[in-house]
């Protein structure tokens, strides 16, 4: 009887949980390192939002190729999908390069490929801050 | 805000920056225990150089 009795609660408190996780992964997206703060994970928050800046900064110091909506093919999107995975991150990497990108040089080449792993990176940091909220890992 | 940086690594610069953020960023996700995390990191950072030199080398008869 009693484990009936409790029975209607589990389905709320795991809705509210997977809700909570939810909010986590949107914050860990939009703020890299975000999530693990609201999760009271000081190190990992430090370590994404210092990496994921750092990837950023260098990549646009280098004159990497930061993707715009206007894609003309499928790599162009592709791009654009894993640098958004930096959040605000990727307007600061806009805002960082003024003069555009340049990849007729190696420099920006790299530059390009430290903006998506800056927004690969992000994500799957995010994704661990979720997982952590469900309680599955941490 | 104007563009006040610019950098130009050479080849192996890149790559050390790299591998060395990706390293401490994958030791801080997966491993709880400061010293364990050490350990992840300067493995996964060896391990990256090594492989990265390694393709490196084995592109090299091609290259021209």
């Amino acid at each position: 009887m009693t484990d009936e009795a409790a029975a209607p609660e589990a389905p709320q408190a795991d809705s509210k949980r997977e809700a909570f996780a939810l909010l986590i992964v949107v914050a860990g997206w939009i703020v890299p390192g975000l999530g693990h703060a609201l999760l009271k994970m000081w190190g990992r928050a430090l370590a994404c939002f210092l990496t994921v800046g750092l990837l950023v900064f260098f990549g646009a110091g280098m004159r990497g190729n930061v993707f715009t909506s206007n894609a003309n093919d499928a790599f162009e999107t592709l791009g654009y999908l894993a640098d958004l995975g930096a959040g605000t991150f990727y307007f600061v990497a806009r805002a960082l390069e003024t003069n555009g990108p340049d990849v007729s040089r190696a420099d920006g080449d790299y530059g390009t490929r430290f903006l998506a792993a800056a927004g690969v990176l992000n994500l799957l940091a995010a994704l661990h801050a979720y997982e952590a909220a469900r309680g599955r890992k941490a | 805000m104007s563009a006040a940086i610019g950098f130009s690594l050479s080849h192996l610069q890149a790559m050390l920056l790299f591998a060395l953020v990706i390293s401490i960023a994958f030791g801080f996700l997966s491993r709880r225990q400061p010293v364990e995390r050490v350990k992840y990191i300067v493995w996964s950072l060896f391990l990256f150089l090594l492989i990265g030199v390694g393709i490196g080398w084995a592109m090299y008869p091609f290259s021209r």
